[in-house]
């Protein structure tokens, strides 16, 4: 099958949506597709082949923070020279009403279109005021899919209508045979936990875990935080407990294999966050590792979770509720050893070869849907969009 | 004189205006038709092809006989319907699911009632080929049920929206098409095979 994928954002920065595209065009691949994948990218910065530069991005506020995107008439340009060269099967457009490549994508397309949403929480008042302009081609989109309940809400709430949800994926066989870090292993004595997450963001709970650390080094003296993530924790730690700061470690910023083989190592991950998660991708990859999950009860970390059976789930932003489900669990080796048990499975449930086969089956859908579409001709460039309005690949 | 010569000429360019818009709306909801006959194709594709998958299964000797009895008997209804009333004959006339609803509820009742964990789990571990195979077409086709489904009925709300707009009606720009409407059955899969 011919797959083209857009990602919106800029793909020299980090981030979900861009790793979740190279992940999906990577897996595809292996399996034999030709996968060809359009992003915002600096020319001269080393790409994979796969790869096409819709043109440098811009930084522009956008949905609340600073986004990365790619706009105007050389992009345009770049990306309807795309659409062309690749004759896909099949579109695949990730944040398709955010201002960038998926929105010129979509609008100068006639391939089928599959759309997924991230976002749990869209702001943008485009959204509601220029709807109208985005509508008609936002018809074009034959398949939606939300990678969370609350993206998939959104979805509802902005432009109408359902999206299937298909959840972000894991690579799970890498987590679970990276091998332990002798420092990082646990013993009963000095038992470890990991935190992971921008250490000087107050919505990733670090500071709930110092409050928590206290009640649990009582009963452990030896305790160890080992706290892994980019951001300057020294405010924190000096407003901290002393014995609570002396406990914990800083990594800072760790790389992928070291935050497989931390995972791997610990006695508990704990996820202290105290709101505005859509997935919790590291719950599944801590899973996938065999930590057992110390988690606060957000809706996306319970969905995670499976309610609670594959991990422990404590009050959000409660230090006394995350202390006591710690204690518990170390209390208790066997049950601490049927958590991993029961991780490791359930992170399968994320595994990328479970989720790209349901993409897989929504691309087959809708080509199916197309293909089935009473033919007419298809019209192409502004003047056909002008006087046929926008194409949808069929129509008479 | 002039004032009249503005006036025509106003009259003439919003009524080319007008027009535009007419052709522009008529074709966008041709297409938003088009949209809606190929989705209900595709659902109407993978339906037979789950009653296929479930009757192949109950076929396969792998099920106990009483399980097959009930999922031969339920897959066979749908690919009775199917045949006897297919959709495609319906799309001349407009978007009709043909009543088909409830035999289609029924087979994915009965699928998850012979298709329990334990179930799949079992036949799983006999290493059959034939049966591992089946149960994954099964799998397979429900989830694209599910999928075809959700796609058939935003297709259908998206010309709904349209059809309502004040000059859609005064215009007839939908003609004679009749109006979509949504299909709504049980459809959920087998707990195991559904992830």
């Amino acid at each position: 099958m011919r797959i083209g994928i857009v990602c919106p954002y800029s793909w020299d920065v980090p981030g979900g949506v861009q790793f979740h595209v190279r992940d999906l065009a990577e897996h595809f691949l292996r399996q034999g597709h030709e996968v060809s994948v359009l992003a915002p990218a600096d020319d001269d910065a080393p790409l994979p082949a796969y790869l096409t530069s819709c043109g440098r991005a811009v930084p522009v506020r956008y949905n609340g923070s600073v986004a990365r995107l790619s706009f105007g008439p050389v992009t345009s340009a770049r990306v309807t020279r795309w659409l062309e060269a690749g004759k896909f099967d099949v579109l695949h457009l990730h944040e398709p009403v955010t201002p960038s490549a998926s929105v010129l994508a979509l609008w100068a397309s006639s391939e089928p279109v599959v759309a997924t949403f991230h976002t749990a929480n869209l702001r943008s008042r485009a959204m509601h005021t220029a709807n109208p302009l985005l509508r008609p081609s936002m018809e074009k989109i034959r398949g939606r899919i939300a990678v969370s309940e609350e993206a998939r809400a959104t979805v509802r709430r902005h432009l109408g209508g359902e999206a299937y949800i298909i959840p972000n994926g894991v690579d799970v066989s890498r987590f679970a045979v990276a091998t332990r870090r002798p420092d990082w292993v646990g013993t009963p004595e000095r038992p470890t936990l990991a935190f992971l997450g921008r250490v000087d963001e107050p919505r990733k709970g670090l500071e709930v875990a110092l409050r928590a650390l206290p009640a649990v080094l009582d009963r452990h003296p030896g305790a160890r935080l080992l706290v892994a993530g980019p951001g300057d924790a020294t405010d924190l730690l000096r407003d901290a407990d002393r014995r609570a700061a002396a406990a914990v470690e800083v990594l800072g910023a760790v790389s992928d294999p070291d935050k497989a083989a931390l995972l791997r190592s610990v006695d508990a991950y704990v996820a202290p966050h105290r709101g505005g998660e859509s997935f919790g991708i590291v719950l599944v990859e801590a899973m996938a590792a065999g930590a057992p999950v110390v988690a606060s009860d957000l809706a996306a970390f319970a969905a995670v979770l499976d309610g609670g059976r594959t991990g422990v789930l404590f009050e959000t932003g409660s230090d006394a509720g995350l202390s006591r489900a710690v204690l518990d669990l170390l209390a208790d080796p066997s049950r601490a050893q049927a958590l991993r048990s029961v991780g490791q499975q359930r992170a399968r449930v994320f595994d990328w070869d479970v989720v790209a086969d349901r993409v897989m089956a929504v691309y087959e859908t809708v080509i199916e849907g197309a293909e089935s579409e009473p033919d007419g001709p298809m019209p192409r460039g502004l003047w056909g969009r002008l006087v046929r309005g926008v194409p949808t690949g069929g129509g008479q | 004189m002039i004032d009249i010569l503005q006036v025509s000429t106003f009259l003439v360019i919003l009524l080319i205006g007008v027009a535009w818009y007419l052709s522009y709306s008529a074709a966008r909801l041709d297409r938003l038709h088009a949209k809606v006959e190929g989705a209900m194709s595709a659902l109407d594709a993978q339906l037979v092809r789950r009653a296929e998958a479930a009757l192949e299964l109950a076929n396969s000797g792998a099920l106990d006989p009483a399980s097959a009895l009930l999922v031969a008997d339920a897959a066979t209804e749908s690919l009775e319907r199917t045949t006897e009333q297919p959709v495609s004959d319906d799309l001349l006339d407009g978007q009709h699911f043909g009543g088909r609803e409830a035999v289609e509820a029924d087979l994915s009742a009965v699928l998850r009632a012979a298709l329990t964990d334990d179930v799949v789990e079992g036949l799983r571990a006999r290493d059959d080929d034939l049966a591992s195979e089946a149960l994954d077409l099964v799998g397979a086709s429900a989830l694209r049920v599910r999928l075809a489904r959700r796609f058939h009925n935003d297709a259908a709300r998206e010309v709904r929206r349209v059809r309502a707009k004040g000059s859609v009606r005064l215009f007839r720009l939908a003609g004679y098409a009749t109006m979509p409407e949504a299909v709504e059955f049980d459809d959920d899969p087998p707990a195991t095979l559904g992830r």
